[in-house]
């Protein structure tokens, strides 16, 4: 069934192709970000303020209201938010897929204390968290990072304990453990393939929605320092610009698109590549 | 069934007064409400301070704050907010039913869309359709929800003049901020609907159900919908909870008075009656949320046992 | 067929038109913050003084000029050294619930403003100066003073100097009359919906001119861009909390104006002047010849602002028009850092408050131009309550940090004293005994002159000493409807409408 033309057509369709460039494409700007622009975008030039698009050779997307230039910024600003959204997703993924597998297959105490825990972190209020998170521990990257890994694994683990719990029941299930199977065998070989559709779903989603509650959170006062391009932060502090120069977000807006385009055209592909059953090609 | 329900009311109410008393505790870990009250103030001495805080209580320990805090509670007094005195019950009767109102109606307005559209997705898998329903929802995901909301009011309010831009004394006014809070759900949730309904149909059983030839609907809307269900209820309990208490932003924005806005400036004045009750309130519904979605696995798939 | 869609369209405009808020001789006003408390001794805060200045009179207040002029007092004059004032009242005034005004309506108030429930709140300390209040006759009443206070007369015109009714509290209570007040002024409340709105309607019994509108509707929106979007929907009338960024918005518009004015409120860069390289003067002075402070106002903050040269407004007494700012020199800046010793790349900190937009282009202006002269500016935003609560007063700030003061007396002394002079909550790390004596000895002057020219001398020293980097005085902007006339904006954020009429 894995032929040469099977990875073919999978490697060569749409989906792939599309996602692949998009998030590669992007990955690689911000990479070489540096390199691009040494300073990282920094250069305030006041009498350049607000200047639209297209007005300069210099600033081709045209420059915010310090006069610093847009397409410089939106390119540096990669790295924080490209790091945001995957370093926190990837940690609460973790968390919460282990939780949720323990939580579902083992039943029992370990349900209820980690079901109840979920509850408890479920019913605090994210802002007062954001703000003490903010207080004690300083306003950079890793502790807004370290704050969403540790609100959102609630999300996967509640996920993957309600598809373990269906899925435990089912017939192969069964008759693996009454062949003595182990746990983590079942686990592993068994139940994790089959709960983790919605888990990379969820996954390519939080990418966007934490890059964008960077954004949320610099709009409420409570973000990283303005000084440090970040997609979220350069729309935030764009919004009152909206109608007198409206560049100044929608760049860094579009950035956000292009990446969760080709994170979840990616993610869609390798669900496909995961499921065994589907038909092959797009 | 009654045990069921007994014992997670005990650990409801547990996890309950654990909530609060962690809040208590986080939010009187930095600030000081006593600032907020004597903002713009002349000479603001330490002694004037410490007669504010006498003022609002706040020389007592934590623990007979806490506790005078719980048995105020459970005599259905929700004390008085530090900003002016205002009643607690009165600032969440303003603005529980405003949530409540803007969460279902962004929830329904968004399951209505995106079911349909994910199981349209699903069965033209590859086809336009499908791309033309993933790119659009890909759109409304990655659109921060102040800036569609901004565009929105400049549309429709400024330019058109059709909708009022803020407020929750008309009607009009909560149709813009359930299409912003809808759009982003419905992003969510068409990927999930398609991505489970991809799931079920190729299951075994699908098969079958086609074998016995019903019909292409009966198929869909009775087989394959209910075993996607799982992982979508999963993810409403998950939205409802967030709707309740965390869309402070579009609050802002379209000034809608609800629990998400009051918990929010709670926090940064540090009026802890306020924050105090409003996390009990919120804490209950989204404790029952989740008790809810578990009876309705159970429901939905009796294969699952309770406990 | 049309029949039917022609009733259909007419029913759902009706359903989704903006309804009239602007019935003839309503005003909607925008304002960002509900005080919560209509309480004059709970509270400091601007937004009170937005809301409940038409509901209340003092013994004084203020013209748009912020010249002190008769309010419910007439006349007044010194006694007995300086130790005694006597206010003779107005006749014929009532209070809102029918109660007559006279002096023991004084005497109650200024004795609730001195007691124990003015203890709760941030007023009381203003008034310390007052020993006692005698009521002479029903319309004389003597202030006895227990210390020399020069800016008594202004602080009555201040929110703890109004004037409360004796037997409407005695009625209904403290949190009765904190919930639906009763004053003397121009309206009265009639309807208010916590964090929502409050309604004020015209006052027929007002002492003064009697107000020309129906009803003023104060609406509590907190997003300024949501303020100005109303604006431009025409919904509301006022907008009072307009950041520079949406000044262009109101520009654009033909049927708004832009009302902009010199503000109560002051910005500087305080430095850390206990730790670190900005313990050193020079550097210090360096600092501030590194930043181009006439660009950052005329095109960050779009010419709505002025340039300071102190701590305080143009308006203020104590205000020296002969200060000349330290100029923009990045040469001079760079020279003065080497001879002090600092290696260029020494990082220096900004701190600032998050939620303050603005601010937030100001201080990467700043640091910007700090980087300039071969420092290495970094910028640090605080959560509002943290950073005022615990990290001023504490001194944990780095290099630099923002403070705002809006000196509501419009005199020097209210800052000065508050901002340098040794043990003061606000003043972590100055200690300098000479300024010190500066400060305390303007207190005690009666004589104006004399005293204006002291404060004077306090803001050449501090200038001197290079204590702070003077920023920028911010205009109060208001974004008003071309149909509102006879609006005069305040300088003091205290609207008082009784003039205002619309089209």
């Amino acid at each position: 069934m894995m032929t040469g033309t099977y990875w073919r057509r999978r490697l060569l369709g749409f989906e792939f192709v599309t996602g692949f460039v998009l998030t590669g494409g992007m990955v690689a700007l911000v990479l070489l970000s540096d390199v691009l622009f040494p300073d990282g975008g920094s250069a305030m030039d006041l009498t350049a303020r607000l200047q639209p698009p297209g007005q300069s050779l210099a600033h081709i997307l045209g420059t915010d209201p310090l006069g610093r230039d847009v397409l410089a910024r939106v390119v540096v600003g990669g790295q924080v938010s490209l790091t945001v959204g995957v370093v926190s997703v990837l940690g609460a993924v973790i968390v919460g897929i282990a939780a949720g597998l323990i939580a579902g297959y083992y039943r029992g105490v370990w349900d209820i204390v980690l079901m109840r825990w979920a509850d408890v972190q479920l019913a605090l209020p994210f802002i007062l968290i954001a703000i003490t998170f903010a207080a004690i521990l300083g306003a950079d990257m890793w502790r807004l990072i370290a704050f969403m890994a540790i609100a959102q694994w609630v999300q996967y683990a509640r996920v993957v304990r309600g598809a373990v719990l269906s899925l435990r029941e089912r017939e192969y299930v069964q008759s693996a453990r009454s062949f003595g199977v182990g746990d983590l065998a079942i686990l592993w070989r068994h139940i994790l393939p089959n709960a983790i559709g919605p888990v990379i779903i969820l996954m390519t989603l939080n990418v966007a929605n934490n890059i964008l509650l960077e954004s949320s959170l610099t709009f409420l006062g409570l973000g990283i320092d303005p000084l440090t391009p970040s997609w979220g932060g350069m729309l935030a502090d764009g919004r009152s610009y909206l109608q007198s120069a409206w560049w100044v977000g929608v760049f860094p807006g579009l950035a956000i698109m292009l990446t969760v385009l080709g994170l979840n055209l990616l993610g869609d592909w390798f669900r496909d590549v995961l499921d065994p059953t589907s038909q092959s090609g797009t | 069934m009654i045990g069921f329900l007994a014992r997670r009311l005990a650990q409801a109410i547990f996890v309950i007064f654990v909530v609060t008393l962690l809040v208590a505790w986080a939010v009187r870990l930095s600030g000081d409400p006593a600032v907020m009250l004597a903002q713009g103030a002349g000479s603001v001495t330490a002694h004037d301070l410490e007669n504010i805080r006498r003022g609002l209580g706040l020389d007592r320990p934590f623990s007979a704050q806490y506790l005078g805090f719980v048995s105020g509670m459970l005599h259905g007094d929700f004390g008085r907010s530090f900003m002016g005195g205002t009643s607690v019950a009165l600032l969440i009767r303003q603005a529980l039913p405003l949530t409540l109102l803007l969460a279902f109606v962004s929830l329904a307005l968004s399951l209505l869309i995106s079911i349909p559209l994910g199981i349209q997705a699903a069965v033209r898998r590859g086809r336009l359709a499908d791309q033309l329903i993933r790119m659009l929802s890909l759109v409304g995901l990655s659109f921060p929800n102040f800036w569609l909301a901004l565009m929105l009011v400049l549309v429709f309010s400024i330019t058109l003049g059709w909708l009022p831009p803020s407020g929750a004394d008309e009607r009009a006014g909560l149709i813009m901020p359930a299409a912003t809070l809808a759009v982003i759900l419905t992003a969510t949730n068409v990927r999930l609907v398609r991505g489970a309904m991809l799931d079920t149909l190729s299951a075994q059983y699908i098969m079958v159900a086609r074998g016995k030839g019903l019909g292409e609907r009966a198929v869909l809307y009775r087989h394959a919908l209910r075993n996607c269900a799982i992982p979508l209820i999963t993810y409403i309990g998950l939205q409802f909870g967030g709707l309740i208490g965390g869309v402070v932003v579009v609050e802002r924005v379209f000034n809608w008075p609800g629990m998400g806005s009051l918990a929010f400036d709670a926090v940064a004045a540090r009026d802890y009656p306020v924050l105090q009750a409003v996390v009990t309130i919120l804490a209950a519904m989204i404790v029952l949320v989740n008790l809810a979605t578990d009876v309705i696995y159970g429901l939905v798939d009796p294969r699952i046992s309770r406990e | 067929m049309t029949g039917y869609l022609r009733a259909a369209l007419i029913v759902a405009a009706t359903m989704v038109a903006p309804t009239a808020g602007q019935a003839a001789g309503t005003l909607t006003v925008a304002q960002s913050q509900d005080p919560a408390s209509w309480d004059p001794v709970d509270t400091f805060l601007i937004s009170w003084g937005q809301l409940a200045t038409n509901v209340f009179d003092g013994l004084v207040q203020r013209g748009p000029d912020m010249q002190l002029k008769p309010a419910l007092a007439t006349s007044w004059e010194m006694l007995d050294g300086d130790k005694r004032i006597r206010f003779k009242l107005r006749h014929d005034v009532t209070f809102q619930d029918g109660e007559p005004f006279n002096a023991a309506a004084v005497k109650f108030s200024m004795q609730r403003l001195l007691g124990p429930k003015g203890a709760k709140g941030p007023q009381q300390s203003n008034y310390t100066a007052i020993g006692s209040v005698e009521v002479i006759d029903d319309f004389t009443v003597d202030f006895m003073l227990s210390r020399p206070d020069p800016v008594l007369l202004t602080k009555l015109a201040g929110y703890g100097g109004v004037i409360v009714p004796p037997q409407y509290i005695a009625k209904v209570g403290d949190d009765g009359f904190a919930a639906h007040p009763i004053g003397t002024g121009p309206f009265k409340v009639t309807d208010y919906q916590p964090k929502v709105s409050a309604t004020e309607e015209a006052y027929g019994g007002f002492w003064g001119s009697k107000a020309k509108l129906d009803r003023v509707v104060y609406r509590f929106i907190v997003e300024p861009d949501t303020q100005v979007a109303e604006l431009q929907a025409g919904r509301v009338d006022i907008a009072t909390n307009i950041p520079v960024a949406l000044v262009p918005n109101i520009q654009k518009s033909a049927d708004l104006r832009l009302d902009s004015i010199t503000g109560p409120t002051v910005t500087v860069l305080r430095f850390n002047t206990a730790h670190g390289i900005t313990e050193n003067p020079d550097v210090r002075r360096a600092m501030i010849m590194a930043v181009d402070r006439d660009s950052i106002v005329k095109i960050i903050l779009q010419g709505q602002a002025k340039t300071v040269t102190s701590f305080q407004s143009d308006l203020s007494f104590g205000f020296d028009p002969a200060l000349k700012p330290v100029p923009f020199d990045p040469a001079g800046a760079r020279a003065l850092l080497k001879q002090a010793g600092v290696a260029p790349g020494t990082p220096v900190q900004l701190d600032f408050r998050g939620n303050d937009t603005t601010f937030r282009e100001v201080a990467q202006a700043v640091a910007s131009y700090l980087t300039a002269v071969g420092l290495k500016a970094s910028v640090k935003p605080y959560e509002m309550n943290v950073f005022t609560n615990d990290i001023i007063p504490n001194g944990k700030t780095g290099e630099m940090f923002q403070f705002g003061w809006g000196g509501w007396t419009f005199d020097y002394d209210n800052t000065a004293y508050l901002m340098y002079h040794s043990g003061e909550h606000w003043n972590p790390y100055d200690k300098d005994t000479t300024l010190d004596g500066m400060l305390e000895q303007q207190r005690t002057m009666t004589d104006p002159s004399a005293r204006l020219k002291k404060l004077q001398a306090i803001a050449d020293y501090v200038a001197g000493h290079a204590l702070e980097l003077p920023m920028y005085n911010l205009n109060t902007i208001y974004g008003v409807n071309k149909r509102v006339q006879n609006f005069v904006p305040p300088a003091d954020n205290r609207l008082r409408l009784n003039d205002v009429t619309v089209d």
